[in-house]
């Protein structure tokens, strides 16, 4: 009998000594741990800066229930970046870094013992991001200034690196409402940005996708300039002014029914570019095939549902058309095409790259409390969308595009801006029957020789890509080459 | 005898008869009192944590606790003055730091799970007195542990009848969490079990003092193993139907295991066969598969015992459970101090679940501890059945102890998931009258045992005239 009752106490012993000395770290992640979720806001959590130093996300010392407040001095402007980090979840960067912000990371487990050791406190690592301060803040002032309170977003990058320069979408919220430690008040201003209109918590950046209209050109054109090697931006190609559609009466026109080039049926590809004739591209898609243009539209880096950033990106699509008619829709970025602004962006990155397609990536640096640094991200590439030479030719096309007399955003020549840029514009029709606002599509790059950053802007609902996308990009380029000294 | 013809110890000639030449109450005091300092510093350590000085009330709760278990010590040394000198302090250790948890848990809770009210803690100290109260009427009433014997029918009646009473009342005043163990008496309740325990623990030992050879040499050897008859198997299937329809009627896993495991481990102390224990055990694991497959109740423990943390379960049946278990887990080897941890996340932790408050808030040294006090209580109760002569007093200490570490066996095993949990309390330390009253009782049972154990024989009277006994060497 004392045999068992000894056993019974030895069980007991060997399974509390099991609970606390082993299980902890694997309870710790289990569901519904209120009291190692709580223990997070114990610690202070790492902050996020932007790459020029200017922080976005900070946690302070605080007097209330938790030893500090996670704050966010730009609120707003950040928010589609930080996301927010709230008593029950995260989002964007708090929720993507969080093991490293918390200092629950395994890189950062060494450092905590021997603060553990030293009698230090224990604090979460910084993020250091890519952004840069001056091209957010040109976005985000362009954005909520110039688009009339119209849904939009930017997304400006890096073109050699991938580094994603600003990422606005606007209409944003305010991450400090939820960053409060009173549940109800927490409730209370997550419902009432649920109910807001415009759906301010949507990251319209890299969650939401519209047509890229005629900016899908630059997928288009580099496939026949790729597939037809002997051909160069000079040469002439069918512009009629009418393209007559087969299997159906339906005729495709260019933008108010204008002539192409000198109104001859032939123009060359260059020209037709600038003036972004649809009769010439739809034909060319449908030359091409759609299985062609969906190769190219993958190798820009559409079509992949495995993009992070390192918060996921929503997919990009390009889909095979039932018909020949409609393939020449989806040729000039119509029919079920769909991009995400960063996906805007990432068409005149590649071009102004030498045709090579970087990665985009948000986080540069990861630093520990102790300042020494744990990770520092690497530029990858995701893919070679065209050769150097065809990404030339491009590149020429997307200048006339901006410098030609009759290019489409002439208005945005080197003597009106201060410098050169390359671009492309888009203006998406859509809605039933096409009867909807025209969404704003603009792409580019600058400067032309010696590229800096890569932008591109998506208003909704914006009219011409001219007139309402292009001014918040040149915007934003003239913030970043200034803050550059360029 | 006066002192002044008793010879001194050491130079007692019949010394290695006597087996303790002294009562040792002074130890008793001395370990009283270091119990005493570790109560008040724990008191200390939840006042400083939480408000930063002294509770105000310390002095109040304190003081009536050292008062009325110097009191209990007192009427030790006058009423059994031979019995062992630890199990009073380990029980009024046990005792106090369950108060010390209860008036933390009194203080701070947080908006989901409200502190307890701010009474429970004079509450619990008035239950303390109660409980010291009775403790000291069992050393007055019952002088010798055998005129129990005497009463084994009666008591047994006494104790199914108080089992089956929360049974047979309406749920409206005896259901408690989905079990009707309970007689609720405006705001005052008692939990019938607790005492039926006792009366049952005495009732099996003076049943089986009578019927153990019957049963011990009696019947067959099948496989090596000794089975007994079958007309002998009347009683165990008494126990184990009742124990079944506790089961079913109550909901009460836990105590029908306790009662079940006492009855057996009894009988195997009474018979020193293993043949009941391996029966006993079969039959309760059988029935306890069978309730499972039938009532819904039975078997949402097991599935929240094998399965706590996959689907819902973590937010709905296993909650509670998990919670305990987080809680234990975030007060890793050291725990969180008193008053550091949240042990109020998790639901009822100040009764079923008391165990992993002390777990996330003194950490493993803590419950290794904790552990350890009960296991000396139960090595001391073990240790006087084992000296004491009465058949009928040793099976009733081995009972009792056992039915003590079957009991924190139970409940600690429950709450760490060593196996399914059950709702019973944890002994002196959960917060509530009826368990604590019946742990004081069980302790003042053990006291009378041990003393009457431990007490040296008469000496012989030696007169002038009458042959004297001599030692040859």
């Amino acid at each position: 009998m004392s045999i068992a009752v000894l056993v019974m106490f030895v069980l007991l012993l060997i399974n509390v000594n099991y609970l606390q000395g082993f299980a902890p770290a694997s309870l710790a992640t289990k569901p519904n741990n209120a009291r190692a979720f709580e223990a997070q806001f114990q610690y202070q959590r790492g902050s996020i800066v932007t790459s020029d130093g200017v922080t976005i996300a900070e946690s302070t010392p605080s007097s209330d229930v938790y030893k500090f407040q996670r704050k966010y001095p730009h609120g707003a402007e950040y928010a589609p970046v930080t996301g927010y980090d709230t008593l029950y979840s995260e989002t964007g960067i708090e929720y993507y870094e969080n093991s490293v912000l918390n200092g629950s990371d395994s890189s950062l487990t060494v450092r905590n013992f021997i603060d553990l050791l030293t009698g230090k406190p224990r604090k979460g690592a910084n993020v250091t991001l890519t952004i840069n301060s001056k091209a957010q803040n040109a976005a985000w002032n362009a954005l909520a200034a110039d688009s009339g309170g119209k849904p939009g977003a930017v997304v400006a990058l890096n073109p050699q690196t991938g580094a994603i320069l600003a990422m606005v979408s606007f209409p944003s919220y305010d991450p400090n409402a939820l960053a409060t430690h009173n549940s109800k008040q927490l409730i209370a201003a997550d419902n009432a940005l649920l109910r807001q209109a415009g759906n301010p918590l949507l990251n319209r950046a890299i969650n939401f996708t519209w047509p890229p209209g005629s900016t899908f050109k630059i997928v288009t054109g580099s496939a026949y300039l790729s597939r037809n090697p002997a051909s160069t931006p000079q040469t002439n190609v069918n512009s009629p002014t009418q393209l007559k559609l087969p299997q159906t009466t339906h005729v495709l026109t260019n933008n108010n029914g204008e002539v192409c080039g000198n109104g001859s049926g032939q123009a060359p590809l260059l020209t037709a570019f600038a003036q972004s004739c649809d009769t010439t591209f739809g034909s060319l898609g449908m030359t091409l095939t759609a299985p062609t243009l969906n190769n190219f539209a993958g190798l820009f880096g559409m079509n992949s549902k495995t993009l992070r950033i390192p918060m996921p990106v929503t997919q990009s699509n390009y889909v095979i058309p039932p018909s020949q008619a409609l393939t020449a829709f989806s040729a000039i970025g119509q029919f079920s095409d769909t991009v995400t602004p960063l996906q805007e962006a990432m068409f005149a990155a590649s071009i102004a790259n030498g045709g090579k397609l970087m990665t985009p990536y948000l986080v540069k640096q990861v630093t520990a409390s102790d300042l020494s640094t744990v990770d520092t991200h690497q530029p990858t590439q995701l893919s070679q969308a065209v050769s150097p030479a065809v990404a030339t030719y491009l590149g020429q096309m997307m200048l006339a595009v901006v410098q030609d007399s009759d290019g489409t955003a002439n208005a945005y020549n080197t003597a009106a801006v201060g410098f050169t840029m390359a671009g492309k514009t888009g203006t998406a029709q859509n809605g039933v029957n096409n009867t909807g606002l025209n969404d704003a599509v603009f792409t580019c790059y600058a400067p032309y020789d010696n590229p800096q950053i890569a932008v591109g802007v998506i208003i909704a609902g914006g009219g011409y890509g001219a007139t309402a996308a292009a001014p918040i990009a040149v915007q934003v380029i003239k913030a970043y080459l200034a803050s550059l000294g360029k | 005898m006066s002192s002044i013809t008793a010879p001194a110890p050491a130079l007692d000639p019949d010394g290695p008869l006597i087996p303790a030449s002294r009562g040792r109450r002074r130890t008793e005091l001395i370990m009283l009192v270091f119990g005493f300092a570790l109560i008040a510093f724990a008191f200390a350590n939840v006042g400083y944590t939480l408000k930063g000085k002294l509770p105000s009330a310390m002095v109040e709760y304190l003081g009536a606790f050292v008062v009325i278990t110097v009191l209990a010590h007192v009427a030790v040394r006058r009423l059994a003055p031979w019995a062992d000198p630890l199990l009073l302090p380990l029980a009024a250790l046990l005792n106090g730091l369950g108060v010390v948890m209860t008036y933390r848990l009194a203080q701070q809770g947080n908006l989901l799970s409200a502190p307890l009210s701010s009474s429970a803690t004079g509450i619990q100290v008035i239950y303390t007195v109660i409980g010291v109260g009775c403790f000291m009427a069992v050393l007055f009433l019952v002088r010798e542990p055998r005129v129990l014997q005497r009463y084994t029918y009666t008591l047994g009646a006494v104790g199914l009848a108080l089992l089956a009473l929360p049974a047979l009342l309406p749920a409206s005043i005896s259901e408690v969490a989905g079990a009707k163990i309970q007689i609720r008496l405006g705001s005052f309740t008692v939990q019938p079990e607790e005492f039926a325990k006792l009366a049952l623990a005495v009732s099996f030992a003076g049943y089986l003092v009578a019927k153990r050879d019957v049963l011990a040499l009696a019947g067959r050897r099948v496989l090596g193993i000794d089975l007994p008859r079958a007309r002998d198997l009347g009683p165990i299937l008494l126990i184990w139907a009742a124990s079944l329809l506790l089961l079913v009627f109550e909901s009460d896993i836990g105590t029908s295991a306790l009662f079940m495991g006492l009855f057996v481990a009894m009988l195997y102390i009474a018979t020193s066969r293993t043949s009941w224990l391996l029966l006993g055990f079969a039959m309760f694991v059988a029935g306890a598969f069978v309730a499972s497959r039938l009532f819904g109740h039975v078997g949402e423990r097991f599935d929240i015992w094998l399965h706590p943390f996959s689907g819902s379960n973590p937010s709905n049946n296993a909650y509670q459970l998990v919670q305990g278990l987080y809680g234990m887990a975030s007060g890793g080897l050291l725990g969180k101090g008193l008053g550091g941890g949240q042990p109020y996340i998790t639901p009822l932790v100040q009764s079923d679940l008391v165990f992993t408050a002390f777990g996330e808030e003194l950490g493993l040294a803590g419950l290794m501890a904790i552990l350890l006090i009960y296991g000396l209580i139960v090595q001391r109760g073990l240790r006087t059945a084992m000296s004491v002569k009465d058949p009928f007093s040793k099976l009733l200490a081995g009972g009792l102890s056992f039915m003590l570490a079957l009991q924190v066996f139970v409940i600690v095993g429950g709450v760490t998931r060593l196996i399914p949990l059950t709702g019973i309390t944890t002994p002196f330390l959960s917060q509530g009258g009826s368990s604590l009253v019946a742990s004081w009782m069980l302790i003042a049972l053990l006291i009378r045992i041990s003393d009457t154990a431990r007490r040296p024989p008469p000496r012989p009277i030696q007169e002038e005239g009458l042959t004297q006994v001599v030692t040859i060497q």
